[in-house]
């Protein structure tokens, strides 16, 4: 709750009428997709211009408010939740997208431009924004940069920090900055673009983003493979990408495809299931021959890696292909699944798969452990579903009690405890599991230089000192 | 019994055409192409009757540019037996397709021949109902259900406001509607084994048929761009501009 004072003091910088404080905007804006915390909001803003974002933080810092950062609210580790009565920030106010240079080919947009309009922009000038992921069409590239997204194309074109030229920020203590100017070559000392990409809000606000775009994508073929044993994946991708360009490199394990169907009302694509399935992507050579493909496949079938597969035909097929690994989040959603989203090095992958595997089989007997993910980068998001008669405190205590095993192992195998939804509130007690003492130490020091109040955030990826 | 099917190579459905800048035709070039929509349906539903031992052998045959020797392999390894590829570069018209079909018919003699209820480039329609004016066959178009019988085939049909089944006498000449089933995916062994199937080359020469165009387009049209939707303040101005602007209440 504001004070009265605090409240007439906000409403002298922005108008009353984006200023809500209802019931039902304060649940909605409270919160992101993670439905482990119960959204305590004090106000949500929603300013339209860096001048309003600037007062505001200014107003933040005099008054001892604390500012939470809100995107689209999509994020999956908590970091968007007011949960401590904080100011709700939100961007939805501030999407316009201008300025395209053609000749840099950059675009320059505000922080609230949801990731699949600026996709959009970016196809209307024959080019390409790659960064893509199933929540595309309500994130936002502000969100986006503040957790440094990653997705289904990170195999090919990287994560949202390789398409960032320029930020404009406001820290904590609401000074505002031009990071990097959309240059390509800029050595002119420390480049605090990069510490802002993936803060998560804690630093300060991403206000503006200059975005590089690139050529489209040559036409590709879609694959959907039948993989009977996990560890075998990292050898079907070793024989794809030593022969083609892959544009993505999936997983799912048979499990999650029966949720996906049964939410879709689908039938599933190889009639004789399997426990894996790899979804593949991968560019055609000029001539849209596909023998490296069948070449490719051969050889992985007769290794023994994959069974079977299907080969879209059409575009339509493509994307029916795609959906069934796209779906398992929202086919899911209602089974509130406590979601872990690690990686280790690709060439470790079989090893640790393995092992988890045994761990998972050993430590939840009875809960239903979905796999899939962006396993062509290391990454898994396992996905403990709720048992629909556990309540839901009892079910997150029974799987943090399993994440100690899970994390060792994560640990031993030098791996992510966060791979791209980022820390946020959930993963921020396990972010010693990658990070080391001195790292986190380091980390307070750089939020105090930039938030020497801590309003940003606070509590979020950092616990609060004390 | 043998079932022959045509298919056709068109711009992929999820493709957004242009028209070309003199407005003689869209523009083609570098896009994706697939088969026509309904004749994979076409296929499906002859693979089906094949895999419920209703028929013996499929044919498929596509008329037009040798890429569409692609589309054929696609047929193929959806299940079809043996492909034909009546080869030319000369643009095709419906009429000039079935009088192709039949000249093909004639030499197969195939029970059933099933094609698509329209191509989704052209949209002409046509084309079934002309083959089977042709051969003299009976037609069951739009078909959202075949039954095969010994001597006859039952086919329900989309019609307007509901469904229609008619029955008729083999052979006959069935026209694929978009519920009669959903197309498979095609499993990778069966695109390897597809590559050995036979594929068959021949001309309109060969046939016989004199395929020059008989229609001429005069203008092709980008379609009237949407405007831009309004916002209304409240219920009644909404009520008010449905009633007076709109004309729907
Ligand atoms: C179905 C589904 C699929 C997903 N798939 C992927 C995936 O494949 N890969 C992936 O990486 N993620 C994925 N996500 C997670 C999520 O979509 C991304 O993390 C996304 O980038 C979050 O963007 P957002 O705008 O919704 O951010 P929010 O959830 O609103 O915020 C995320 C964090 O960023 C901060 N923040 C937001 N805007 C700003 C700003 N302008 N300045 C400073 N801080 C800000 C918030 O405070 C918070 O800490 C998925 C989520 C869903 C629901
Ligand atoms: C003919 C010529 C052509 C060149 N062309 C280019 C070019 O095309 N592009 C370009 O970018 N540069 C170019 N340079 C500049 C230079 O070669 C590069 O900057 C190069 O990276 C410097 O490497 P170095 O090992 O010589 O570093 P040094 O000159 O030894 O040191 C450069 C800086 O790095 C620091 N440093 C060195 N080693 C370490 C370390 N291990 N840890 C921390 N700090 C360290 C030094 O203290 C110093 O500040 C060129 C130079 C010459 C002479």
């Amino acid at each position: 709750m504001l004070t009265s004072p605090q409240l007439s003091a906000l409403q002298a910088i922005i108008p009353a009428e984006r200023i809500h404080c209802d019931a039902d905007s304060l649940d909605r804006y409270g919160q992101d997709w993670t439905r482990y915390t119960r959204p305590q909001a004090a106000a949500v803003v929603f300013p339209l211009s860096i001048e309003e974002v600037q007062a505001v933080v200014r107003w933040a810092n005099a008054q001892g408010v604390a500012i939470v950062p809100s995107g689209g609210r999509t994020g999956l580790s908590g970091g968007a939740v007011a949960a401590q009565g904080e100011v709700v920030l939100s961007f939805e106010r501030m999407n316009r997208i201008d300025q395209f240079d053609p000749l840099a080919r950059t675009v320059r947009c505000q922080a609230g431009v949801v990731t699949a309009a600026l996709q959009a922009f970016a196809q209307e000038q024959g080019l390409l924004y790659p960064v893509d992921f199933a929540s595309s069409g309500s994130s936002q590239i502000g969100g986006n940069i503040a957790t440094n997204a990653g997705g289904i194309r990170v195999v090919r074109y990287g994560m949202t920090r390789d398409w960032i030229a320029g930020l404009t920020v406001v820290t904590g203590s609401g000074e505002l900055l031009q990071c990097n100017l959309g240059l390509n070559k800029n050595n002119s000392g420390y480049d605090f673009r990069h510490l802002f990409i993936g803060s998560e809000g804690t630093l300060g606000l991403v206000v503006e983003a200059t975005v590089r775009l690139c050529d489209p994508a040559p036409p590709s073929a879609v694959l959907l493979l039948a993989v009977p044993q996990l560890p075998d994946i990292m050898a079907v991708f070793h024989a794809f990408r030593s022969r083609l360009t892959l544009q993505a490199f999936e997983f799912f394990s048979d499990q999650a495809l029966t949720h996906v169907l049964a939410a879709r009302q689908a039938q599933p694509p190889l009639a004789e299931r399997q426990p894996f399935y790899v979804l593949l992507e991968c560019e055609l050579p000029p001539s849209a021959d596909d023998a490296p493909v069948l070449q490719a496949f051969e050889h992985c079938l007769e290794q023994g890696w994959v069974v079977d597969g299907v080969l879209a035909q059409s575009q339509q097929q493509a994307r029916a292909l795609w959906r069934l690994r796209e779906g398992i989040s929202a086919a899911i959603t209602p089974r509130t699944p406590y979601k872990n989203d690690i990686a280790v090095v690709i060439s470790r992958l079989p090893d640790f798969v393995s092992w988890l595997q045994a761990l998972l089989a050993r430590d939840y007997p009875d809960f239903e452990v979905l796999w899939y993910g962006h396993i062509g980068d290391g990454n898994l998001h396992i996905n403990v579903l709720k048992p629909e008669s556990w309540e839901l405190e009892e079910f997150r205590h029974a799987c943090e009690a399993v994440n100690k095993q899970v994390f060792a192992l994560v640990a031993e195998f030098a791996g992510s405890m966060s791979a791209e939804h980022g820390v946020g509130l959930l993963k921020r007690d396990y972010l010693g599991v990658t990070r080391s003492a001195a790292d986190i130490a380091l980390m307070r020091g750089v939020k105090a230089v930039f938030d020497p109040n801590n309003i940003m955030n606070p509590g979020k990826l950092l616990r609060r000192a004390g | 019994m043998k079932v022959l099917v045509a298919v056709k190579r068109v711009v992929d459905y999820n493709v957004k055409v242009r028209v070309k800048a003199d407005g003689s035709d869209v523009d083609v070039a570098n896009v994706k192409m697939s088969m026509n929509p309904f004749d994979e349906i076409a296929v499906e539903e002859a693979v089906r009757l094949k895999e419920a031992g209703k028929a013996t052998e499929i044919v498929v045959v596509s008329m037009g540019v040798k890429q569409c020797e692609e589309t054929l392999r696609t047929a193929l390894a959806m299940g079809a037996d043996r492909a034909i590829l009546v080869e030319t570069d000369t643009e095709l018209q419906p009429l000039a397709v079935a009088k192709l079909l039949k000249a093909v018919a004639d030499k197969e003699q195939p029970q059933l021949l099933i094609v698509g209820k329209q191509a989704i480039d052209d949209d002409a329609n046509q084309t079934g109902q002309m083959a089977a004016a042709l051969l003299g066959w009976a037609q069951g178009t739009f078909a959202s259900k075949v039954d095969v019988a010994a001597e006859t085939v039952d086919v329900t049909r989309e019609i307007d406001g509901g469904l229609e089944t008619v029955k008729l006498r083999l052979p006959a000449v069935v026209t694929a509607d978009l519920r009669l089933n959903e197309p498979r995916f095609i499993k990778l062994p069966n695109i390897m084994a597809a590559k050995k199937k036979p594929l068959e080359k021949t001309s309109p020469a060969d046939l016989g048929v004199d395929v020059t165009p008989r229609l001429k387009t005069l203008k092709v049209a980008e379609p009237a761009k949407r405007s831009a939707g309004i916002k209304v303040a409240n219920a009644a101005e909404l009520v008010a501009k449905l009633k007076n602007d709109a004309k729907v209440l």
